[in-house]
Parts: structure tokens; C-alpha cells; sequence
């Protein structure tokens, strides 16, 4: 059978780099083939091309060929490839909030991709047709929803009217561009679920373009893996998760392996730790309101009654989606914001109410931030950043560079990386050289704020593995806040999920992923894609946590 | 508008990363007429014997040449004279304006900015109300109740442009506050006067500076103004603008005696907002640019970067 | 609901803003070096009693808090008292002015932002080195040279060089040098702000689902540069206002412009207070329905 999209040698050039090389692919009509890869594999921009909707400034080279459905595509010729979208083949993209319209209603945008299909239809046949693309991509009431404007409807709904539009001239082709990154877990398996039904009933072809493996394993049936723009392996997807061949595709893999291996036997310190009776921190009924943007708005109430504690050593996952409340409790669980209403004590000291917080407490209790970016002064050399810490805790000493180096080190950074400034280094090496930066006082308290959400799988496991071998080392206690499970898992003890600024439920980690009691927990889980294939696959994983050393330079 | 031809032309994404050493000629020149403006200004005695306030009743309107290399004036005075003695007038007025700009905009602002959130309200409640007021009305009221004369005239240059400070400070320092560097500080103990030495000014320092660039020429655009409208310099230190406007109701007798304070002064404003578009291009985007080095392989966004963000919101 | 209250508050602080400039500009008026009385004593040679007289019989001898109050409840009864030199009633003159300003200030803002628009939308839809140095001349231009300046250059090289129009009278040439002007001031903003809308995520959209070029501009790039547009148009407005305060004073206009400088230099307060309270008033009410518009274009803040 004549393939419906065939790539051949495609090149494409962003001023002088070449971001995607000699990349050759087919997809078969009906066919779902998954293109994963991190950030900056090229995979977006190679389904961009296939749109015709490349950035400005990226070119094409000449020996590019690009056929759908055996006619030459010329993507850089718009007039050319403004006639197949919209109806051969059609686009959904990752941020659905931005990518429609605020101005417009849903019904008007839909309506717009109804009209330029050329049938003289008429206002009220496309109106039944609206309400039928929206009640084909499950959305209630479809009446409703038509009116609204988009800055009304939730992600998940934002997603389902593009998804709508995109599938109103009936497309060969599905192109869809990291549809459910930017969703919440529980929204991400619904889309997820929902793109794997519509392929089975209108059975048009499919490209996933995804930097997730497991929901790649879930709707594809061939994969194709993309690093620094090349494809590094391709085949079906049983053949890739069971046997990688390559090392990337492998190292992508044995991620998810140490995943489904939490580090529970590794032989902890914190056993030989004495236990005094008091805990490190302890939240009581914490309340915190943001205050309204507007003179006479409601404050928006960011937590509502939170309650934990975590003991010396121990490792609390907090668990929820954005929104939750999470961060927010993050910050002030070291005073970095006032609370409303409630007790914090860390260490036995109430700090509620206090102004600021003395050196000796700033000293035990140490942050680390989401966006390696922002945490480092642009403005400050390495060793400038790390010296912030010691002077300003009056830990400053002879020794200083000794120490920082030693604190570098810790995190497998030579002391060459002193010198440089933050825009010199990679996400990764950034937030090392915060986690670094934040032992520096031997803190008893590490809070750790979605550390890892803005880097790559596999710098991911290399930054969380070596966190979770200097706790084993030194024995702090941690507070890891994320919306990744299998991540959360993997890190903490005991693990409590917020939803809507209170923690529905708090329990050890395996309890909490495996039989979890409340509703809203059982939902969560259900989301996390769970394969056979990929819990079958842990057998060659000794290599990972203990082998961060192979993925130095990420 | 044919939306395809922009993004088949334009130049891209990555800029090139090499920072350009040589200096566009432009922005040579705009250098070397500023300096010679202010070598104009300092060293005025001594290139012309002449003074700037006599009246010699029986040369008026002279074309140049003779005594006069560039004529004289409505009443005599020799307009090269001015011209050096006006220099001098001109720029320190707009300077000492500019520096009160500041130091009521960014220096107020960064004050009230820094020690939370109601001495900001208040000032800014204060800033927004005057907002509504055109700059150059603002200063033509103030110098009705000040009284005219060199001082009360800075004072109200200063104080039309501070409300623009202000915002420009408290924009540019509410990014930075915001950014995750200024918290980490914050649990390492340390207090606000730190934050703001350390993290905040090294990161506003190079807006402001460009702001300081782009509001000298118009302090001196607007003391024209206000000099035209009868209001500006006093006529013992005349500026550049106070001779346009003096010599405005004679342009048909004597052209030359507007047209080289005219040249001149726009001359100035030319080359002093050039250098102040470079400044802005080559300070401002400092953060920028170098976020993009590091960023700008990524054309597929990762997943979770745009979403904590949220999470707090 | 949200909506009203939003309303009301920008409404709200649009009377505060005026009340303040008017209070502002009373006292400003007031602790001015010289009153009307000394100015009149010097050019009529008033006796010391009859200037005593005099400053009784316009209140002057009172207190401050007071002549603001008297002045401001007979101002919200329409009545903004007689000019002291001209004795003619203040709501006269002004009445006379106004729509010289008015004409000025209306073509001047159609023709600047009708050519702020024209050229930032052709640099967008045909990008070219020659319009964007065109834009670049436009702003350097209303930057680098004061509006009187290019007023006079203007006189000297079409009325006295060429002698192709009257020095005096017409608005072609005042029009023109502050709509330029007004135009340079905005235009560099205005296509900023088209490059990026053109890329904005929604547009992308657009464009995947294969809408003509037309209808992407219109329907999609458009509305999301509006704001900015109305943004843009409230500051043009403050140029707008030194504009024609020069031009008026150039071209020898009878408008609100003149007015005001000539009572500033003859200190008749009146006149000085009556016609700042209208343009602040003016200004106010253009930021507040500025305001209202931008939420009513944009959804999202309804």
C-alpha cells in the first residue's frame, strides 16, 4: 500500500544549525506512528514542516522530499500547502489555551474550519455538524460549550475543541504535537484515551509527536526515536520497549525501569540516626490566601487546613497537579510567605507570624526551585552564587573554595565550572549546582520544589538519583514536591496528594500509588499509563541509580 | 497581509551568538557630536572672544561672517557665541533634569519597592493620579508655581519625567522580584537591602541606564518646548531651544539665527537617542540573550516547564 | 457584575485623577510669584489701596482650602467665573477655543495613527528594509525633533523659500507636524507588537486550519494587537496635547493652546484653571473609555 506521508532526507536549518537531519519516514493510511524524543530532537519542527508551518527563519534543504499521498509537498510555499490543511491533514498542538483563540467563541472557530471546507452548507447544517465534532470528542452539553470562550472551558476541554476542529474536514492525517503535555495527569489519560478512539472510528492516520515513552507505548503502533535531530531507532512498538538496540533508546527505556524500582533496599542512614521525638516540620491546619488581583475581588485560597509532618531523614512526596497548592506550600513551610491561619513549626519553633527567620533556622532548612533558569543570578559566576550562602549564614570561612569545590564535586561537577556563569550551563548542571548551593549548610530540611519537571527524562533520573544518594549519605530530611507519580514515588517514603490546597490523603509511598483509599487518589493512579510491557522490562536496571556517572554530561 | 512572507523572510529564532566588536558608524558619529557638544560647552570662553548676552543694536540679523561667524540675531548677540554658551545651558539643564527624574523615579520607586507592599501602593496611588497629565503640561504648571529661572525649570523637568521612571523601575524590578534567584536568596537570611544590591540593581541597572538614554533627549526636546512656549530657560542662560524660540517671529529676516540652534539641537537629540537605542539593544537583553543560548535548541517545549507556574497562580 | 464594578472603578479613578490635576493646577496657580493684581498693578499703575480693593473683591484675600471651594462649587454649576482682564465669562472663551483645538487635535490624531498603522501593517505583511527604515526615520524623527522645530522649518522652507503656502492660518501644516509626530511615537510599539502576533500559538492555528491570509489578519492577528493599538492611542494623546499647545502658539490658532499661554503670562487664573480642568477631563474620559473598550474587545477581562 502506498504510504499516505513519506519523508525522505529531510533537513531543515535554523540559522546555520541543522536541527533535523536526514530524517526519513512513512506512515501508512490509518497507521499511528509516534515520534519521541526530548527537547530539541527536532521532532516538532519536523512536523511542522510536514504542515508547512515552520518557524520564520527555518529552511528546508533542497534534497528534502516530502509526498502525502504521492504528491510532492512544498512546504515552504504557503499558498501551495494551504489547500491540505484544514482538510487532508490537520494539526493539534501542545498548549491548548494559547493555541485558540481568546477572542473568538468555540462555536466561531470551529465554525471557521467548517466553512473553508467549501460546501455551500448552510448556517444551520454547519451548526449540526459543530455540535456533532463536539459530542465526537465527548464533550457534555455541546450547546454550551459552542458559546463559551476559550479562557472559560478547562484544559482538558480546551484540548477537545481543538481536537474538534482539527477532525471537522475529516483529515487522512492527524498530526498531534505534544496534545497532553500540558495537562494534568488525570486530563492527560482522558485525551490520550479519547485520540486512540477517534484513530479506531474515523481511522485516519496518526503522527504522535511525544517526549513520553509510556504514552507513545500506549497509542502507537510503531515508534520512531529521535535524538539532536537524527532518528537514532525505529520499529514497532512491542520491538523498542522490549529490545532497544541503541543506547539512547535504551537509556529512554531503562528510565522508566528505574522508575518501577524504587530505591527501597538501599541501605539508608537515617537508621542510625538517634530519633528525637520531634519531628522537623510540622504543618498544622495551614491556611494561605493570594490576595485579589482586583479592588474588590475574593482572595484566592491557595491552601485550605494543610496538615503533616516529616521526621528526621525522611522523605515526604507531595503529589498533585497544578493548582493543587503545592508549591505554595512548599514556600511556606520555610517562611518564604506569610500564612493565613495555621502552625508551622520547624525544628520545635513556631515560625507563624515570625518576621523573618533567623541564620540558625535558615541554616537547617534549605530550598531548592523548579526552573534551574531562574534560580542562578545570570549576573553571578558559579562560585559567586555559592559563596551567597555561606556569607549570608555566617559560614564563611578560610575554607570557602575548599568547601565549594567539595560541594561541586558531590554533585559530579569539576571545579572548572567555578568560573562560569549560569548561561554557560546546561538545565541539568543547574539544578545540580543548586542542590549543591543548598547543602552547602548541612541543612537538616531539604524541600525540594518540582526540581526535575523542566528537564529531560534522562537528566531527570540523573539528578534525582544522585539526590537521593547524597540523603543517603548525609541523612537530611526531604519535602520532594512534584505532579510526576512514578517520580514522587520513587523518591519519598510517605507520600500525601493535594488537590485544591487541601491533602486528601497521606499514607507510605506504596500504599498511597498501590491502594490508594480516597477517590480522587484512585483517579490520579488510574491516569499514570501502566504498561506490561514496561513493568516486564525491569530486569537490566542495576546500572541506572548507582550509574549517574554515565550521564555526566546532561 | 500575506502572513507566509514573514515567516519565509525574516532572520530567526537563534541570533547569532557572537557579540559584534566592531561599531556601526552611526553610532561613532552620534558619539563624537555628543562629545563635542559637551567639549562645546566646557571649553566656550576660550573658542570665542564674544559674550552671548550683548546687544549690539547696530548689527541685528547680520549673515554670517565678519566679527560674526555665524551671524547675529534679532538683537545683535552673536549667534556662535550662543550657540557654545548655549551647549553648555542646554545640556547641564537636561542633566540635572534627568537626574532628578531618577532620583525621584527610580530612586523613591526602589525605596518604596523595597520595603513592601504599602509604601509602593502609596506612592504609586500618587504617580497614577498626576499619570492622566500630558509631561509637558505637567512641567508648564509646575513652572507657573515655581516661578521661572533655571532651578524651579529642572525641578519641573525632573518631576514631569519621574512618573515614567517609576513604572519603568517598578516593571522592571517586580521581574526581577519575581524570579527564583531573589527567593533563594531570601532563605539563605538574606534581607531586602541585600537583595536589592545584589540581585535586583546588577539585573535593572542596564534598563534603567538605557531609560536614562531615552529620556535625556526628550528632557532637552521638552525644555525647547517649554522655552517656545515663553515659560523655559531665563534669558541670562539662554539654551538652544530658548534661541529657536526667540528668533522664531525673525525667521524671515535672519533664517541662519534659528536654523543653527535648530541643527544643533536636533543634531543632539539625533545622536543622543541613537546611543541610547544601542544601549538598549546591547544592556537590556543581557538575560535574554543568554537564556536563549541555552534555550534555543529547544524547539519541541518540555512537557512540564509552563505548568508549575500555574500551580501557584 | 464583575464588570460594572470594573467599570466603576476606572470610572472612579478617573474623577480622582481629574479632581487631583485640578487642585493641583489651583494651587500650583496660586503660589505662582506675581498675581493678577501685580501684573495689572504694573501695567496700570494701581494705587496700593485700589490693589488691596481689588484683590478683596476677587477673594484673593482668603485662604487657600477656601477660594478652592468657593471656586470648585460654582465650577461643578457650570460657572468658571469671569476672565480678569477681558471680563468676559470664562465658559465664553472657552467655548470659542475649543473647537479650533478640537479640529487640530482630531485630524492630527486620525492622520498619526492612520499612518502608524499603515506602515507597521505593510512591515508586517511585506517585511523590507525600506519600510522598516521608514518607521525608523518616523520615530527617531518625533524623538529627535520638537514639533515647533519642524513647525518653523516648515515655515521657512514652504511659505518663505518656495512660497507655496501662507505662513499663517490653515491647519495642513500644523496637521501634518503633529501627526508625524504622534505617528513616530507609536509606530516602532505598533509593529513590535504585529511581529509578535503574527507568531502568537492561536495564529499558528489559524493557519493549520488552512484560513486564507485575509482572514488570518483580520480575524486572529488583528484582535490580539488591539490592545495594544488602545494602549498606544491613550499616549498618543499626551503628545497630542504639547502639540497643538505649540502649534496653536506657531500658527497663531485661537484654540484652547493659546488661551491658556496667554493667561498664563497675564496670570488670569480663570482662564488658567478652567481650561486645565477641561483638558484633564478630556484626558481622563478618553483613558476611561480607552479602558472600557480593551475589555470589550478582550473577552477575557469582561
Amino acid at each position: 500500500m502506498r504510504p499516505l506521508l513519506d519523508i525522505a532526507d529531510l533537513d531543515i536549518v535554523i540559522a546555520g544549525r541543522r536541527v533535523v537531519r536526514d530524517l526519513s519516514l512513512t506512515i501508512a493510511p490509518g497507521e499511528t506512528l509516534a515520534l519521541i524524543g526530548e527537547s530539541g530532537s527536532g521532532k516538532s519542527m519536523t512536523a511542522s514542516a510536514v504542515m508547512g508551518l515552520l518557524p520564520p527563519g527555518a529552511r528546508i534543504a533542497d534534497h528534502a522530499r516530502l509526498r502525502f499521498d504521492g504528491a510532492l509537498l512544498k512546504p515552504e510555499d504557503d499558498a501551495a500547502m494551504r489547500p491540505l490543511r484544514g482538510r487532508a491533514m490537520a494539526m493539534v498542538f501542545q498548549d491548548p489555551m494559547s493555541c485558540l483563540n481568546p477572542f473568538m467563541t468555540v462555536a466561531g472557530q470551529i465554525d471557521e474550519a467548517l466553512q473553508r471546507l467549501g460546501t455551500a452548507a448552510a448556517a444551520r447544517q454547519r451548526h449540526g455538524r459543530l455540535l456533532e465534532l463536539l459530542a465526537l470528542v465527548e464533550l457534555p452539553d455541546p450547546e454550551a460549550i459552542a458559546g463559551r470562550y476559550p479562557h472559560e472551558l478547562s484544559g482538558g476541554q480546551q484540548q477537545r475543541v481543538m481536537l474538534a476542529m482539527a477532525l471537522a474536514a475529516k483529515p487522512r492525517l492527524l498530526i498531534a504535537d505534544e496534545p497532553t503535555s500540558a495537562l494534568d495527569a488525570t486530563v492527560q489519560a482522558d485525551i490520550l484515551a479519547l485520540l486512540k478512539n477517534l484513530q479506531r472510528t474515523l481511522g485516519n492516520a496518526l503522527l504522535f509527536i511525544t517526549h513520553d515513552l509510556a504514552a507513545a507505548a500506549e497509542l502507537a503502533h510503531r515508534i520512531v526515536v529521535m535524538q539532536a535531530g537524527r532518528v537514532v531507532e525505529r520499529g514497532p512498538t512491542a520491538a523498542i520497549l522490549d529490545d532497544p538496540r541503541e543506547d539512547y533508546t535504551r537509556k529512554l527505556v531503562s528510565t522508566r525501569q528505574m522508575l518501577a524500582t524504587p530505591p527501597q533496599a538501599s541501605p539508608v542512614a537515617r537508621v542510625t540516626l538517634p530519633k528525637p521525638a520531634e519531628p522537623v516540620l510540622r504543618i498544622e491546619g495551614l491556611v494561605h490566601d493570594y490576595p485579589a488581583r482586583r479592588l474588590f475581588g475574593r482572595p484566592f485560597r491557595s491552601l485550605n487546613g494543610v496538615s503533616l509532618t516529616i521526621a528526621p531523614g525522611e522523605t515526604l512526596g507531595i503529589l498533585g497537579e497544578s493548582g493543587s497548592g503545592k508549591s505554595t506550600l512548599a514556600r511556606l513551610a520555610i517562611g518564604l510567605a506569610p500564612a493565613a491561619a495555621g502552625e508551622i513549626s520547624l525544628f520545635g519553633t513556631p515560625i507563624v507570624g515570625l518576621a523573618r527567620l533567623d541564620r540558625n533556622l535558615r541554616r537547617r532548612c534549605q530550598i531548592i526551585f523548579q526552573n534551574p533558569y531562574g534560580a542562578l543570578n545570570p549576573r553571578l559566576t558559579i562560585e559567586a552564587a555559592m559563596r551567597e550562602p555561606l556569607e549570608l549564614l555566617g559560614l564563611s570561612g578560610p575554607d570557602d573554595r575548599a568547601r565549594i569545590e567539595a560541594a561541586l564535586s558531590d554533585v559530579a561537577l569539576g571545579p572548572e565550572h567555578l568560573a562560569r556563569y549560569p548561561h554557560q550551563l546546561s538545565g541539568g548542571q543547574r539544578q545540580r549546582v543548586c542542590i549543591a548551593r543548598a547543602l552547602l549548610s548541612e541543612p537538616e530540611l531539604l524541600i525540594c520544589d518540582e526540581i526535575v519537571s523542566a528537564l529531560d527524562a534522562t537528566v531527570q533520573m540523573h539528578v534525582i538519583a544522585m539526590l537521593k544518594a547524597l540523603q543517603a549519605r548525609r541523612g537530611f530530611a526531604m519535602m520532594f514536591v512534584g505532579h510526576d507519580i512514578e517520580i514522587v514515588r520513587w523518591v519519598s517514603d510517605r507520600i500525601a496528594v493535594m488537590h485544591r490546597g487541601r491533602i486528601v490523603e497521606q499514607g507510605p509511598a506504596a500504599t498511597i500509588v498501590e491502594a490508594p483509599a480516597e477517590s480522587y487518589t484512585q483517579r490520579l493512579m488510574a491516569a499514570m499509563p501502566r504498561r506490561p510491557e514496561m513493568t516486564k522490562l525491569i530486569i537490566d536496571s542495576e546500572a541506572l541509580p548507582n550509574g549517574a556517572a554515565s550521564l555526566e554530561n546532561h | 497581509m500575506a502572513i507566509q512572507a514573514v515567516s519565509a523572510q525574516e532572520p530567526g529564532l537563534g541570533r547569532a551568538p557572537s557579540p559584534r566588536r566592531h561599531w556601526p558608524a552611526g553610532l561613532i558619529l552620534s558619539c563624537a557630536i555628543v562629545l563635542g557638544v559637551v567639549a562645546a560647552g566646557l571649553t566656550a570662553p576660550w573658542l570665542t572672544a564674544n559674550s552671548p548676552l550683548d546687544q549690539d543694536l547696530l548689527q541685528l540679523n547680520k549673515a554670517p561672517g565678519g566679527d560674526f561667524p555665524l551671524g547675529t540675531d534679532h538683537l545683535g548677540r552673536d549667534v556662535f557665541a550662543r550657540l557654545l554658551y548655549g551647549a553648555r545651558s542646554t545640556l547641564g539643564i537636561s542633566l540635572a533634569g534627568t537626574a532628578i527624574a531618577f532620583a525621584i523615579g527610580a530612586g523613591a520607586g526602589l525605596l518604596a519597592l523595597t520595603f513592601g507592599r504599602w509604601p509602593a501602593a502609596v506612592l504609586f496611588a500618587l504617580i497614577d493620579l498626576v499619570r492622566a497629565l500630558p509631561g509637558t503640561l505637567l512641567a508648564l504648571l509646575l513652572i507657573v508655581g515655581l516661578g521661572s529661572g533655571p532651578g524651579p525649570l529642572t525641578l519641573a523637568l525632573g518631576i514631569s519625567f519621574a512618573p515614567l521612571v517609576a513604572y519603568v523601575t517598578r516593571a522592571t524590578y517586580r521581574r526581577e522580584a519575581a524570579r527564583d534567584y531573589v527567593q533563594a536568596a531570601a532563605s539563605f537570611c538574606g534581607g531586602r537591602l541585600h537583595i536589592l544590591q545584589r540581585h535586583i540593581l546588577p539585573n535593572i541597572a542596564g534598563a534603567l541606564v538605557t531609560q536614562a538614554a531615552i529620556i535625556l533627549p526628550r528632557c532637552i526636546v521638552t525644555e525647547s518646548v517649554l522655552s517656545f512656549l515663553g515659560v523655559g530657560s531665563s534669558p541670562d542662560a539662554p539654551t538652544w531651544g530658548r534661541m529657536i524660540a526667540d528668533s522664531s517671529r525673525f525667521v524671515e529676516r535672519a533664517p541662519h539665527a534659528i536654523l543653527v540652534p535648530l541643527v544643533a539641537l536636533v543634531l543632539l537629540t539625533l545622536a543622543l537617542s541613537t546611543i541610547g537605542n544601542h544601549l538598549r539593544r546591547s544592556l537590556d537583553p543581557v538575560r535574554d540573550a543568554a537564556d536563549r543560548t541555552a534555550e534555543d535548541a529547544d524547539d519541541d517545549q518540555p512537557a512540564e516547564r509552563a505548568r508549575p507556574q500555574l500551580a501557584t497562580a | 457584575m464583575a464588570r460594572i464594578v470594573a467599570v466603576l472603578a476606572s470610572l472612579l479613578r478617573g474623577l480622582l485623577q481629574a479632581a487631583f490635576i485640578v487642585m493641583l493646577t489651583f494651587f500650583l496657580c496660586r503660589v505662582m510669584p506675581g498675581d493678577v493684581v501685580d501684573v495689572l498693578g504694573l501695567e496700570g499703575g494701581l494705587t496700593v489701596e485700589q490693589q488691596v480693593e481689588m484683590r478683596r473683591s476677587l477673594g484673593l484675600d482668603q485662604s487657600l482650602p477656601r477660594q478652592f471651594a468657593d471656586w470648585a462649587g460654582q465650577a461643578l454649576h457650570g460657572d468658571f467665573g469671569r476672565s480678569i482682564r477681558f471680563d468676559r465669562p470664562v465658559g465664553e472663551m472657552l467655548a470659542t477655543a475649543l473647537p479650533v483645538t478640537a479640529k487640530l487635535a482630531a485630524l492630527s490624531f486620525c492622520f498619526g495613527i492612520g499612518l502608524a498603522l499603515l506602515l507597521a501593517i505593510a512591515a508586517t505583511a511585506r517585511p523590507s528594509r525600506w519600510l522598516d527604515a521608514t518607521i525608523d526615520f518616523v520615530n527617531t524623527w518625533s524623538i529627535a525633533v520638537p514639533t515647533f522645530c519642524a513647525g518653523v522649518a516648515a515655515i521657512l522652507v514652504f511659505s518663505i523659500w518656495l512660497g507655496w503656502l501662507p505662513v499663517i492660518g490653515g491647519l495642513l501644516v500644523p496637521v501634518l507636524v503633529i501627526g508625524v509626530d504622534n505617528a513616530g511615537q507609536v509606530v516602532k510599539s505598533l509593529r513590535e507588537e504585529l511581529r509578535e502576533a503574527v507568531m502568537l500559538p492561536h495564529v499558528r492555528t489559524a493557519r493549520a486550519k488552512g484560513l486564507s491570509p485575509w482572514r488570518i489578519a483580520f480575524a486572529h492577528v488583528l484582535p490580539a494587537a488591539m490592545p495594544i493599538v488602545l494602549a498606544l492611542s491613550g499616549l498618543v494623546l499626551g503628545g497630542l496635547v504639547a502639540g497643538s499647545l505649540t502649534m496653536e502658539v506657531l500658527f497663531a490658532l485661537p484654540g484652547l493652546g493659546s488661551l491658556t499661554l496667554n493667561a498664563i503670562h497675564g496670570r488670569d487664573y480663570p482662564i488658567i484653571l478652567a481650561a486645565v480642568t477641561l483638558i484633564a477631563v478630556a484626558l481622563v474620559a478618553i483613558n476611561t473609555i480607552v479602558d472600557m473598550l480593551h475589555r470589550l474587545v478582550d473577552p477575557r477581562l469582561a
